[in-house]
Formats: C-alpha cells, structure tokens, sequence
C-alpha cells in the first residue's frame, strides 16, 4: 500500500503539493486529474525522490521513502516513466533493456563481463513481448516512432519489477487512436501485474472509462477522490474543474476554462 | 613558503599600499575581461575559450597605433574597438554556426580560433616579447602612500576600469538594450518571440565582450610584455573569477577578480609558488559549497 | 559467446602487434619506428580521452595532466629509485588513478562546461607545479640526464629495437583493453549516463560513481601513453603536461571521429602526420591546424571515421527503402 501523510511542498512561497493525503491499495489503478499547475508532476517528483517534501511522510508498506535517493526508492518499488520519453537514444532497444536490467541486479560496473549479460536476456525479453516492442529490438531508440519510445519508456520502468508504477501522461502528444492503444496496453499491464499504477491524464474519456480510482488535483491540494461516480458527482470539483459540462451517461467532461 | 614574509609586509603599511595597488590593477584588468566572458555565457551560453585572444589582439593593437602615432588614448580605444571587430567577426563567420551545437564543438571552434589568432599575432609582430614602455605622460615620479610606491599610472588604469565597471552595471540595469540583453540571458524564446533579432544581440554582446578583453589588453600593454600566448593565462584566470563570481554575474565578476587579484599580490610575496594553488583552492571550495558560484543564480 | 569476443579482440590485437612488429624490417630507417612509438604515446592518450568524451559524454580540457603525470612520475621513480622498469610502471599507475581519484571527486559532479573548465584548470595547476618546484621537476627545462633503463626479465629498453616493440606492445595492449572496457557492461552503463544521466539515476544507477570509474581508468591509460613518450625521448617536459596536449587530444578526436572505438587512433595518425608536414613546410602550423579544426567542427560536424561510417549507414538504409517504395 501506497499511503501519503500531510505532503507538502513549496517553491519560493507557491504551494505545489499542499497538505496531500492520499492512499493507493495495492493492485488499484488510479488517475490523477487536475488543471495544468495543479501539481500532479510534483507530487510524481516527491513520490520518485527527485525532488524532497517540506514536511509529510510517503508510506510504502508502512516504510518511509522521504529523504531517500531516487536510486534507492527506485530499489524499494516505486517505478516511473516520464511525460516527455525519457529514453537513451544511441541504445538499441534491446541494449536498452538489458543495460537497465543489468543496473537493477547490481551488474553494471562489472568491467570484465561482456555486453550484454546472459543473465539479463530473459528478463529483457519478457518486459519487451509485454509490451509489444520485441520486434523492434535491433533499432535505435531515438529511431522508434513517438508510441514506442513512450512504450520503452514505461518498459524502462518495468525493469525494475515496480511495486507502483507511475505514468506521467502516457498518452501525451499522441493522436487519438494511438491514445486508446496505449491506455489500453496500460490496461491490460494493470491487469495482468497486478501492481498499483498511477497515472496522469488530461483525456476525461479516457479517465472516467477505465480508472476505479480518480484524484483530482487543483493547486496543489485535493480536491477529492474516489470512484468516477463519485468525483462525477463531487460539488466541489464540478465547481472548480469540471464546470456544469458533464454527461453522466458517457463521462465525458469538458473542462472549464 | 615565506609567511613571515608575508606577516613582515602586512605589518608595513608601505608594503600593504603597494601590493594592494598591484593587487587591484590584476584584479581589474581581469575583471574587464571576465565581464566579458561572463556576459558572453550568460546570453550566447557559450564559453568564449577564445576571449583571451582578443585581450591579446587588444594589447598589440595599442601597441601599434602608441608605436605609430605617439597617443595612448588613441591607443586605448583602438585596441578595444579594433578587438571588438575581431569578436564581431569571429561571432558572426564561425562561432554563431556551432550554436545550439554540442560543447566539443563550440570548444573546438573557440580553440581553432586561439591557434589562428596567436599565429596571426605572431607572423606581424613575431614571437619576441615586446614591450611598449609607459606612455609619455605617465613618465612622472611614483606617487608615495604611507611609504608604499604607487605609479600614477596605475591610477589611472584603476580609475578607467572602474568607470567601464560602472558604466557596465549601469547600461545592463537602466538601458533599454541592457534590459533586452537581460532578458535575452533569461529566456532567449521570449526575446525572439518580442521580435527582437536575437543574432543581432548576441553579435552586439559578443562583440562588447571582446572590445572589454581589448581594452584590458590595451590597458594592460604599458605594464606587460607582449607575446603572442599571453591570453592564456588571463583566460584561464578570468574563468577562475567567473567560476567564483558565478557565471553569467557581472557584479559577480568584479568581486571574484579583486579577490584573485589580491591573492596573486600577496601571494606573491608569501608563497610564490603557491599562488595558483591557492586560487585554484579557491575556486574548487566555492564550487563544492556553492555550485552556482557567489552571485550566480542558476547553474549553467 | 562471451568467450569469443574476447578472443577476437585477443587475435586482433596479436595480428596487430605482428603488423606493427614488422615495420622496422620493412621500413629501412628510424623514421618510422619512430613514428610508430609517438602514435602508441598519443594513440594510448587519444583513445583514452574518448572513454570520457565519445563513451562517457565527459568534455574534459585537461586530460593531457594525465600524460604529463606519467612521464614525469616514471621518469622520477627510474632517476631517483632503484625500482625495476616493471615496479615503477606499477607506482605509476598507481600515483596516477589516486590523482585521478582526487580530482574526478571534484569534476564529475559538475555540468558540462563546468567540468570542460575545471579539469583545464587542475591541469594549469599541475603544469605550474612542474614549472615552479624546481628542485623535483627541473623547472622548465623538464627531466634532463636521461631516464635509466634497467634491464627487466632479459627486456633491455636501451637497445632501439626492443624499446620500439615494448611500446608496440604497451599500444596494443592499452587498446585491447579499452576496448574489452566498452564493450563491457559498466561500458554500456557510461552510454546510458551519456545519453540520459537522469533516467540513468531512475534506474538505481549511480551517476557521479560511474563518471568517477571511467574517469579513473581513462587517467591510467593516458598515463601509460605519458610513460611511453618519456621512455621515448628518454626525459620529461613541461610541454608533455600543457593543456596544449589535452587541446591536441581533443582535436585528435575531432579528427578522427568520437563514436568508432578506432576513431581516435586515426585521428592521431592523421594529426601527426599533418603536424611533421606543416612543421616542415610553415613556421604557422596554428593557423593551418586551425583552418583544419573549423574545417571538421564548421564543415563535417563529424570526425572522420564517423563521418564515413554514417554515409555507409545512410547508403544501406536507401537500399533498403528503395526497393519497398518501388
């Protein structure tokens, strides 16, 4: 279980992350939603150890992650992939998973073993049929269309058998039709892992059709969460969020500007 | 090591005044160049490894025009001026193609630059130290301060290059241009989304970088001796004072380079042969206690 | 699989050593024994200066402190102990890493144009040091009176010969094991902090721990071409240590191109072979090396041999298309 107590954080007098208590069971998916400053990335950047909370703890099976590297946190389960592909271009993709699965068995400053290790093959290969990036494995990354490089992406993260799996914005600067394939192959990871995955998402369709879960976000605080239903129904987020606009029979929302 | 030396000088205030001038000539002619540098990283992003040259271009070119017409204010602005076409030219041929680049390259470039420059130096004037003598008008007797001896023209030197220092500050706080030139450190998109033609500033930036190194070169010409890998070791100083002073702080620059200035003045008295380690001890204390330097903001 | 890549290396570099061995009987002459034993020197500091800089993403401007280190540091242990050839190498390399340790601990936390400053600067420090503390290092006339040359395990480096295939051998070695380095693992984890440091962290790498390793070993092998070059001139120099000679590495990589392991030691064939030319032809080598510089930077963008590899590249990926669109 992911639990946040009380997190707060600060940039020169602008609250990002006011006071947010939240608790993800294990095995749920939940989206975090909110207008854009809302601080969904910063509440990311303080679950991942980039950056360090003011106050609060974050509870993972009731151990603390605050204060700790990312390298560390990453090693206690917390997994992330990025809105912007955050990727190692001049690797191939199957040098990229082996190097990365290598670092998570503590192998990588091995100087007398060659590239790449037996021992990472399988793991390797299993996170790439996963996601379906098996059959690109001799390019390059920074050759992989836009989708594959978010998908390498979150395939990175996999690596590391993660607890939690963060998405920020998986489907960002996506087409549509690529959108639901993505979510869907997020879906169907969710499912089949049984982890906990958080993700960010400005699409409402998307949202409110496949998230149990939803956070709402807005400056810096929360504003509500719970089932789609339920955030549907919330005064508070109608008011501030999602304006009148939203049809409860299809869950599409528009939001307010 | 000879800190009793050191103990004795501090003791005589004759000593103190004399090394305190020489520490703050060192110290401001390595400001005008490092302002320059400064500025030049602080809006082109680039690190201008071929600033020392123009300090160099700067003090040949006085030399020649003090050998040729007998004036050392036509001098003083022939070498500014004449090393800030220099930088014009470097920026707008070479230097704006490798932008945006990978640093090996802008390095490479800048480095090409110091080979050609110092060669051309050396095939007009040769590989001979020269010295161009103190100009005609500062021939008078040495002024004494408490028993120390302080050349007029060190004064005046002092005096000029705090009055560009002065200058500087002002017209980057008040000016309309300072403000774009600000603004341009700041956030390059936005400057060129106001349309203001950002090759334009950074040609203009570039080029008062190098006229500030000229003037120090020109300045410095009656002092040093001339040689054609003298800007060297003023570049590497003078990234020393920036490094301390924080990149892209022209205030920044001016404190840095008094204190490197003071520590090569006395230094040179207590441990000569420790003075750039000591500066270079300097220098790594400021980077591991604050990264950005003393006045910088951002990391580069 | 494993196994027979490190043999193809082995093999390699024994065709290679058979290749190199064979000049002297070819070629009549010193010139080009010579020649060979100042491209091992600079060969062995190129290619180590890419470790950082095409492997590691690490512009360093004075790696040449590191060739300077070793020719001075050898020189003194053979002058002023009665160490064997092979123990002095050893404390040599020694001497060097934890140099190198001090100051990689200092640099490879820094960005980029930082670190490209900051090691320039402690090789100005370590030039001056060698300029200024006369009594050890002989000031600016460098190490005089010739390094001795005990013989070792019946190996007499006095006889040209002999002198000429250890230093044939020291680049073969040098190079087979930086190349076992990148081909390695901890070589794909330098990529991976080249190409993207923060997902590199994400991933429970330690960055600066990483730069500091390859940091370290590229200082050894630097410091290896230094003990070469001092064995060859039989002394050592001030200029071995000026930052120069890290301007000159960096342009050798320029030269011949940052992303072939081989690059590097084409680029210092090419530099040397420009450098006797020019010398002999024009008192301004700079302005001609310069114009040379912005040819590659300004024109190619690219070194040589990756300028090729790319065009080869490009070729196939056009004959692979070509086919599909018609």
């Amino acid at each position: 279980m992911l639990e946040l107590q009380h997190l707060c954080k600060s940039f020169g007098g602008v609250r990002a992350t006011n006071d947010v208590s939240l608790t993800f069971a294990d095995g749920s998916l939940s989206a975090i939603i909110g207008p854009n400053g809302a601080g969904k990335s910063t509440l990311f950047n303080l679950l991942t150890g980039a950056l360090r909370p003011d106050s609060g703890r974050i509870l993972l099976d009731g151990r603390d992650l605050v204060g700790l590297t990312r390298g560390a946190i990453v090693r206690r389960g917390i997994g992330r992939a990025f809105q912007v592909a955050s990727i190692f271009p001049s690797l191939t993709v199957e040098e990229t998973m082996r190097a990365a699965v290598a670092a998570d068995r503590r192998r990588h400053f091995l100087l007398h073993r060659r590239f790449p290790l037996a021992e990472t093959r399988e793991k390797a290969e299993s996170v790439l049929d996963m996601l379906g990036l098996a059959d690109q494995r001799h390019r390059r990354a920074a050759t992989l269309s836009h989708g594959d490089q978010k998908l390498l992406d979150v395939a990175l993260a996999l690596v590391l058998d993660p607890k939690v799996l963060l998405l920020d914005e998986p489907t960002a600067g996506m087409g549509p039709e690529e959108r639901w394939q993505m979510i869907e192959r997020v879906h169907d990871l969710w499912q089949r892992q049984r982890m906990t995955v958080v993700f960010i998402e400005h699409d409402m369709d998307i949202v409110f059709k496949i998230a149990p879960h939803i956070v709402v976000l807005c400056y810096g605080r929360v504003l509500a969460a719970g089932t789609p239903d339920a955030i549907r129904a919330d005064e508070a987020v109608i008011a501030a969020y999602l304006g009148t606009a939203v049809d409860t029979d299809t869950g599409t929302a528009t939001a307010a500007a | 090591m000879d800190l009793a030396a050191l103990a004795a000088c501090i003791a005589n205030p004759g000593c103190v005044v004399t090394q305190a001038t020489s520490g703050f000539i060192v110290g401001m002619l390595l400001f005008l160049v490092a302002a320059g540098l400064t500025l030049i990283f602080g809006v082109l992003k680039v690190i201008n490894f071929a600033h020392g040259a123009f300090y160099m271009l700067g003090a040949y070119f006085a030399f020649a025009l003090y050998q040729s017409s007998g004036s050392f204010a036509l001098a003083l602005i022939g070498g500014a001026a004449g090393s800030g076409v220099a930088a014009l030219a470097c920026e707008r041929l070479l230097i704006s193609r490798v932008y945006g680049g990978s640093v090996l390259m802008q390095l490479l470039v800048c480095y090409a630059l110091v080979l050609i420059l110092d060669d051309v130096v050396r095939m007009v004037w040769g590989n001979d130290f020269l010295s161009m003598g103190m100009p005609a008008q500062f021939q008078v007797p040495p002024l004494f301060v408490a028993g120390g001896v302080v050349p007029p023209f060190y004064l005046f030197l002092i005096a000029v290059a705090l009055a560009i220092a002065v200058a500087l500050g002002l017209a980057l706080a008040r000016t309309r241009l300072g403000k774009v030139v600000r603004a341009a450190a700041h956030n390059p998109q936005m400057v060129s989304a106001l349309g203001i033609n950002t090759g334009l500033i950074y040609g203009l930036v570039f080029a008062l970088g190098g006229a500030l190194a000229g003037m120090a070169g020109a300045l410095a010409a009656p002092v040093r001796s001339l040689t054609p890998g003298m800007g060297f070791s003023i570049l590497i100083d003078s990234f020393i004072v920036t490094v301390i002073g924080g990149m892209g702080s022209v205030a920044g620059a001016l404190v840095g380079a008094l204190l490197i200035g003071f520590i090569r003045a006395f230094g040179s008295v207590g441990f000569p042969l420790f003075t750039d380690g000591i500066m270079y001890m300097v220098m790594v204390a400021v980077l591991v206690t604050r990264p950005t330097g003393l006045f910088g903001r951002n990391a580069g | 699989m494993v196994r027979r890549a490190a043999l193809a290396d082995v093999l390699g570099g024994a065709a290679a050593f058979a290749v190199l061995a064979a000049v002297p009987l070819l070629i009549g002459g010193k010139a080009a024994p010579d020649f060979v034993i100042r491209c091992a020197a600079y060969g062995l500091f190129a290619t180590s200066l890419n470790l950082l800089v095409g492997y590691g993403g690490m512009i360093s401007f004075g790696h040449g402190m590191f060739f300077g280190l070793g020719a001075y540091a050898f020189g003194l242990l053979m002058q002023r102990t009665a160490l064997s050839i092979p123990a002095a190498f050893a404390l040599t390399i020694l001497i060097a890493a934890a140099v190198a340790t001090v100051i990689g601990a200092i640099c490879v936390r820094l960005k980029e144009i930082y670190f490209a400053f900051v090691t320039l600067a402690f090789q100005m420090l370590i030039h001056s040091l060698i300029i200024s503390w006369v009594g050890l290092t002989g000031g600016d006339q460098g190490l005089r009176g010739g390094i001795p040359r005990p013989v070792f395990l019946g190996v007499d480096l006095a006889n040209r010969i002999q002198l000429y295939l250890a230093c044939g051998a020291a680049l073969v070695i040098g190079l087979v094991l930086m190349h076992r380095i990148v081909a390695s693992q901890f070589g794909y984890t330098l990529r991976m902090t080249r190409d993207n440091a923060e997902r590199a962290g994400y991933l429970g790498v330690d960055v600066v721990r990483v730069r500091l390793i390859a940091f370290v070993l590229a200082a050894v092998f630097a410091c290896v071409g230094g003990v070469v070059m001092s064995l060859f001139v039989s002394g050592a120099y001030p200029d071995f240590a000026d930052w120069t000679v890290s301007g000159d590495g960096m342009f050798i990589n320029m030269l011949g191109g940052i992303n072939v392991f081989l690059g590097p030691m084409l680029g210092t064939v090419i530099l040397l072979l420009l450098n006797d030319t020019v010398t002999r032809l024009t008192e301004h080598d700079g302005i001609v090396l310069g114009v040379v510089i912005l040819f590659f930077a300004i024109g190619l963008r690219k070194g040589l041999l990756d300028f090729v590899l790319d065009r080869i590249a490009e070729r196939r990926a056009t004959a692979v298309a070509s086919p599909e669109r018609g």
